[in-house]
């Protein structure tokens, strides 16, 4: 174990990798060259052997990380909203001018005394030379005290705008592998906008995604707990890093397994690297009948028909499921899946819209998938619309998000894959929003007009030559900027979302793009490679970070192109494997190495069991015909949608939908009106094969075909038709062969 | 309405004929999948014997320590607020005038006036610490105490351990999880969720019986024909084997034909058993209603219930009084939410002590955290975790005192602060459970029920 840090403190020294501040991860690139710059100063060494700085401790850049370090600005003391004791600082620090008034001003100055700082309150409190309800948070001796006290002594200078800022955050190692029970001792260097560097490891908060992997103490060393992977995230005064930490499974896999796996693409050679390197064992292949239930399902909601099933079986062609994947893109089903996927996200529904509006906006989502509206353009045509909402569907967006910040906080969830709402009232914690950046960009959104169109239900959104958004502290708006993008001065002529639109779509803005991709390979995969899906932290790294980079790219490379971007993912060997695990990879739900069996979604589950009874559901004010899938209505009431988890659409999360089983489910399933009466329903299937005096062996076929995609095995078909012979009522047996076959996990789950 | 005779004989697929039984439990003694727990019991009469059950009021939104259970009545009016103490059974101990038939059984519950944590002030931390103890880091999901003992003790009878009432707590800004579930435990352990709003005038648990076209035959040789098609692919059974949520789905099919099978739980969500009087003393609301219903369970022999008194804070009147759309104003208490709860929990209280429950019964009432001890600008109060009151009655604990106090403003504990791990600890120590027990965690690595070093508010008892 000693030798594991030795070895690692030595590479501390020779090899720094870069993180720049927002591009974190765009700009991986471990291994690049040291900078040659010699440290400011060196929180890890002794206090007396840290250098003072020239010009002295910088309140901005010392004074605030040490307060935080110290936890004095936390929201448990005095970063409270209220403070503490009458003593008051911002949350973390966010607010250094504020927070030097504070302590230089209130209270006649005692909290800090130039004459003999070591009589300041500042020092005297968390030292607990005298009571502190905090209780002792500071020694006499550490260099959090020697900064505090020379920074009284030397001056109390204030912050300043000309102070340098933090340009990024370098670490030690940016990915370590170490075996369980292995230390390691991460180093963070601060780089500033005038080129100097310090270490300031001793005062950033370091956090661990999966403690079941390895731990982090306050002083960035690591202790391995267990076998996979996880990321140390670092936050430094609003800068964020992190470093992945790599414990692989104890086994040897020979190289053949890997080299053996099928590659259909990039995919396939990121996840087959990352199996090896972790020592997990790719499953086989899924079969033939497999993969065509379990492609149409993923990509359109829909189960095959027995003779598509056949027809596929039959084809001999070895493209065969590349010319499926082709023909199922090209389906009206593969539309109105999709356009259900936006239209949670959008919100679709007749809540806040009347049903007019509701269908015009849905219409207009439906449009742009069937065409393949290139994903960049859509989304720019809903930032950007304007005039009548009966007219462009899009800008009803507008109109379901009348206030700003819900609309500040959906749309970042919705188009940037984001939680954004911490920094509503304070500097996010664990990320690099500010408050600041949060009314910034809901400034953005300060000018858009409605008023009532000519229609009911129409209202016409249009971009107001005025109006501004009150950062609520600072009691004035701040000018307008999409979060860390261009900021637009107040005047500026062009439309704020227009401004919006062109930060948010460029192929270079590092989380458009991406959260997307994201999301639709979890549709695929069953697990995002950054999970949740909408908590696309910079501190919260994908399970497969390269993969995740070349998907986007080749995802922007192709023009946002969703139908490429499914193509490719349901053409990689990954996406084609079997759900049966080895020995090696039961545990394993994050790299990929097997399908992953899961619930089908509320709307598909019940169009399957509508597809195989041959009993449609009817649905209020919709169609006939209509199928779950393409209802466009949230509000539409329906106790098996609604029990098996279809999202009520009332703010933008993915945890709206579920695909988690319940004990409603299984009772609805089994006593529940809607499968009962369709099993029972005349002209129904069941009723179909009584009265046309199908034959028993046909029937029991037919519904293994329609409900499994697979026909049954011998021993199966035996106790059924042993069963159907046994019964009394034929009809009332075939019923409940069909109820067994759609209750099945078999059924009720894609694998 | 279940029939109770047969008409023929039936036959199974595995050749077997048997009565076309239709006596309630009949697919219960037939049924297999239940735990050796349960077959174990299910032998004899419920025993209950010496173990406790815990009701957990989860009083969503917030209350307001200075407007309910600590006044401050000598405090600035924009301290004080609008309402006024009244006295209780108990000499020495006020509370607020919106809680009459609470004042008139204090000496059943005792008040902890220095509860506090240190999370964020979002509603979606004090859920997770004050029903598991612990908030949420590094990926690791806590136990709700409820589900804990479902873990470790298992159904008593054909009763599900851990039932929650009405629904789980929906949005509530935060985005984070609730705390009332199994985590690391798995899903196997989640509580069973009524959703459903037991005060709809033809409330009952949706699909609890067959509809009558099905007889219970029927229903047994489904349940047969299921498990044989699930059982038929090698392969499937294997992948399916490693996916936690196909696992749940197998208990829930389990835990549903236990449910059906059992004419006592059925029972249990009969409120149409009780009468319209008592009804009305529990209130025509869904809170009111919940509280009969955690009587009912508790009488069946459910081990925990979870009441959350409000799904959402938005766009619903709450605890959560901000003053502003969409949140509630100060008001609300005297008009709805005060009464609400006044009714609800007091009938409780008093039917639970009436049966003799209430000794084996902790009953704990809490919010998520306080709220600003100085009204805001627009008539409220906002987010507080620095101090509130919580109540906690029976199951050991000695009503009509007082733990701890808060400052003269009710800002900060003055004495005693009770922290959340305390109250997990306390309410584990009430339900026998050894605060040193270890929980099997991520990747098999132990955990404490109670982090060490934490222990139960003794003084209770």
């Amino acid at each position: 174990m000693k030798r594991a840090i030795l070895i690692l403190m030595a590479l501390a020294f020779g090899i720094w990798s870069n993180a720049g501040g927002g591009e974190a991860i765009a700009s991986r690139a471990a291994g690049k060259e040291a900078t040659s710059e010699p440290l400011l100063f060196d929180t890890t060494r002794p206090p007396a052997e840290v250098t003072t700085p020239a010009d002295g401790w910088s309140f901005r850049n010392h004074v605030i990380p040490v307060l935080t370090r110290l936890g004095c600005n936390s929201g448990a003391c005095h970063g409270a909203l209220a403070g503490k004791g009458g003593f008051k600082l911002t949350l973390r620090g966010y607010d250094p001018e504020l927070d030097f008034n504070v302590l230089t001003r209130q209270t006649q100055g005692r909290r800090v005394n130039r004459n003999e700082p070591s009589r300041s309150l500042l020092l005297l409190k968390p030292t607990m030379t005298i009571g502190h309800g905090g209780g002792k948070r500071l020694d006499v001796g550490s260099l959090e005290y020697k900064v505090l006290s020379e920074w009284i002594a030397g001056g109390l200078t204030a912050p300043a705008e000309s102070d340098a800022r933090i340009v990024g955050l370098e670490l030690s190692q940016r990915s370590l592998t170490l075996g369980t029970g292995a230390e390691a001792q991460l180093r963070v260097i601060a780089r500033y906008s005038d080129n100097h560097r310090e270490d300031v490891t001793r005062w950033v908060k370091y956090s661990t995604a999966d403690a079941g992997v390895a731990t982090v103490d306050d002083d960035g060393k690591i202790k391995v707990t267990g076998h996979g992977e996880t990321a140390i995230s670092l936050w430094y005064q609003s800068n964020v890093s992190f470093a992945r930490v790599t414990n692989p499974w104890p086994r040897e896999i020979r190289p053949e397994v890997f080299a053996a796996s099928p590659r259909a693409g990039f995919i396939d050679d990121l996840v087959i690297a990352r199996l090896q390197q972790l020592r997990i064992a790719p499953s086989d292949q899924s079969s033939d009948r497999e993969f065509i239930r379990r492609a149409f399902l993923d990509a359109t909601g829909t189960l095959p028909t027995p003779g598509e099933v056949a027809g596929f079986l039959a084809d001999q062609s070895p493209q065969k499921r590349t010319k499926l994947i082709d023909s199922l893109l090209a389906r009206e089903e593969y539309t109105d899946y999709w356009t259900n996927r936006f239209a949670d996200t959008l919100l679709v529904s007749s809540r806040l819209l009347r049903d007019n509006a509701m269908w015009s906006f849905y219409n207009w989502i439906r449009e742009g998938v069937r065409t393949n509206k290139p994903y960049d353009r859509m989304v720019r045509e809903i930032v950007t619309a304007n005039g009548n909402t009966l007219e462009n569907g899009a800008a009803n967006y507008y109109v379901l998000h009348k206030e700003t910040t819900e609309l500040n906080e959906n749309f970042s969830m919705a188009f940037l894959g984001m939680s954004i709402t911490c920094a509503r009232c304070h500097n996010h914690p664990l990320e690099k929003w500010t408050q600041k950046q949060y009314y910034q960009m809901a400034n953005l959104f300060a000018r858009i007009g409605m008023k009532n169109g000519t229609r009911d239900g129409d209202v016409q959104v249009y971009s107001n030559p005025f109006g501004e958004v009150n950062h609520p502290r600072l009691g004035r708006p701040l000018p307008p900027a999409p979060l860390d993008g261009q900021t637009l001065a107040f005047d500026a002529t062009i439309d704020r979302r227009e401004h919006l639109a062109n930060w948010l779509t460029s192929p270079s803005n590092p989380y458009f793009a991406r959260s997307f991709v994201n999301r639709v390979w979890k549709n695929f995969m069953g697990r995002g490679l950054v999970e949740a899906v909408d908590d696309m932290r910079a501190t919260n790294p994908a399970s497969n970070e390269e993969l995740l980079a070349a998907l986007t790219k080749d995802f922007t490379d192709h023009g946002f192109d969703l139908r490429h971007l499914t193509r490719t993912i349901m053409n990689s060997a990954a996406y084609q494997r079997s759900a049966t695990p080895n020995e090696t990879n039961t545990q394993d739900e994050r790299y990929y190495s097997r399908y992953i069996p899961r619930r089908l979604p509320a709307e598909a589950l019940l169009d399957g069991i509508s597809q195989v009874t041959g009993v449609p559901t009817e649905f209020a004010g919709q169609p006939p015909g209509t199928r779950a899938m393409q209802i466009p209505d949230a509000k539409l009431a329906n106790y098996f949608l609604t029990v098996f988890g279809k999202p009520p659409r009332l703010i933008t999360v993915e945890s709206e939908r579920t695909a988690e089983p319940s004990v409603a489910q299984a009772l609805h399933t089994i006593n529940g009106e809607t499968l009962n009466q369709k099993l029972r329903s005349p002209g129904g299937l069941v009723d179909s094969f009584v009265r046309l005096g199908v034959s028993d062996e046909m029937a029991v076929h037919h519904l293994y075909l329609a409900a499994l995609s697979r026909p049954p095995r011998p021993d199966e078909e035996a106790r059924l038709l042993a069963a159907i012979r046994q019964s009394d009522s034929r009809r009332q047996a075939i019923e409940d062969i069909a109820w067994a076959l759609l209750t099945s996990k078999e059924f009720l789950f894609n694998h | 309405m279940i029939r109770l005779d047969a008409e023929r004989s039936v036959s199974f697929c595995d050749g077997m004929r048997r009565r076309d039984f239709l006596h309630a439990g009949a697919l219960s003694l037939l049924g297999l999948g239940l735990t050796d727990h349960f077959r174990l019991k299910a032998a004899g009469a419920i025993d209950r014997g010496r173990e406790k059950n815990c009701i957990f009021l989860m009083l969503v939104g917030g209350p307001s320590q200075l407007d309910l259970w600590d006044m401050k009545p000598n405090a600035p009016s924009e301290i004080r607020g609008p309402y006024k103490p009244i006295r209780t059974n108990v000499p020495g101990i006020e509370i607020s005038e919106i809680f009459p038939r609470m004042a008139r059984q204090a000496d059943k519950y005792a008040l902890l006036r220095s509860c506090y944590h240190t999370a964020a002030a979002v509603h979606d931390t004090g859920h997770q610490m004050m029903q598991t103890g612990r908030l949420f880091q590094g990926g690791i999901e806590h136990p709700s105490v409820g589900c804990v003992l479902s873990k470790l003790r298992g159904p008593r009878g054909d009763a599900p351990p851990h039932v929650l009432l009405p629904r789980p707590i929906g949005a509530t800004g935060g985005n984070m999880p609730h705390g009332h579930s199994a985590g690391f435990l798995g899903k196997q352990y989640d509580p069973f969720i009524l959703n459903s709003d037991p005060s709809q005038p033809n409330f009952r648990v949706p699909d609890m019986l067959p509809p009558d076209y099905i007889t219970a035959a029927r229903t047994d040789r489904r349940r047969r024909l299921r498990e044989m098609v699930d059982g038929s692919v090698a392969e499937l059974e294997s992948a399916f084997k490693a996916s936690q949520d196909a696992r749940l789905l197998d208990d829930n099919f389990n835990q549903a034909y236990t449910l059906m099978s059992s004419a006592k739980m059925r029972e249990a969500f009969d409120l149409t058993k009780e009468d319209e009087k008592t009804r009305d003393r529990y209130g025509r609301n869904r809170f009111g209603m919940s509280c009969l219903l955690a009587r009912r369970m508790i009488e069946r022999g459910v081990r925990y219930v979870t009441i959350n008194m409000f799904e959402t804070v938005f766009n619903e009147i709450t605890w959560d009084i901000h003053g502003s759309a969409p949140f509630s104003p100060i008001a609300c208490y005297r008009d709805l939410v005060g009464p609400m709860f006044d009714n609800g929990y007091s009938s409780l209280l008093e039917d639970l002590h009436d049966r003799g429950l209430l000794e084996d019964t902790l009953v704990v009432a809490t919010g998520e955290f306080g709220r600003t001890p100085k009204i805001n600008p627009a008539g409220g109060r906002d987010h507080w975790p620095q101090c509130w009151t919580m109540l906690m009655a029976g199951g050991g604990v000695r009503g009509g005192q007082v733990i701890g106090s808060s400052d003269e403003i009710g800002a900060y504990p003055k004495d005693r602060p009770v922290a959340p791990g305390e109250v997990a600890a306390t309410i584990c120590h009430s339900l026998g459970i050894e605060p040193e027990t270890e929980l099997p965690g991520v990747q098999g690595r132990p955990i404490r029920v109670v982090e060490h070093g934490i222990n139960p508010i003794h003084e209770l008892f």
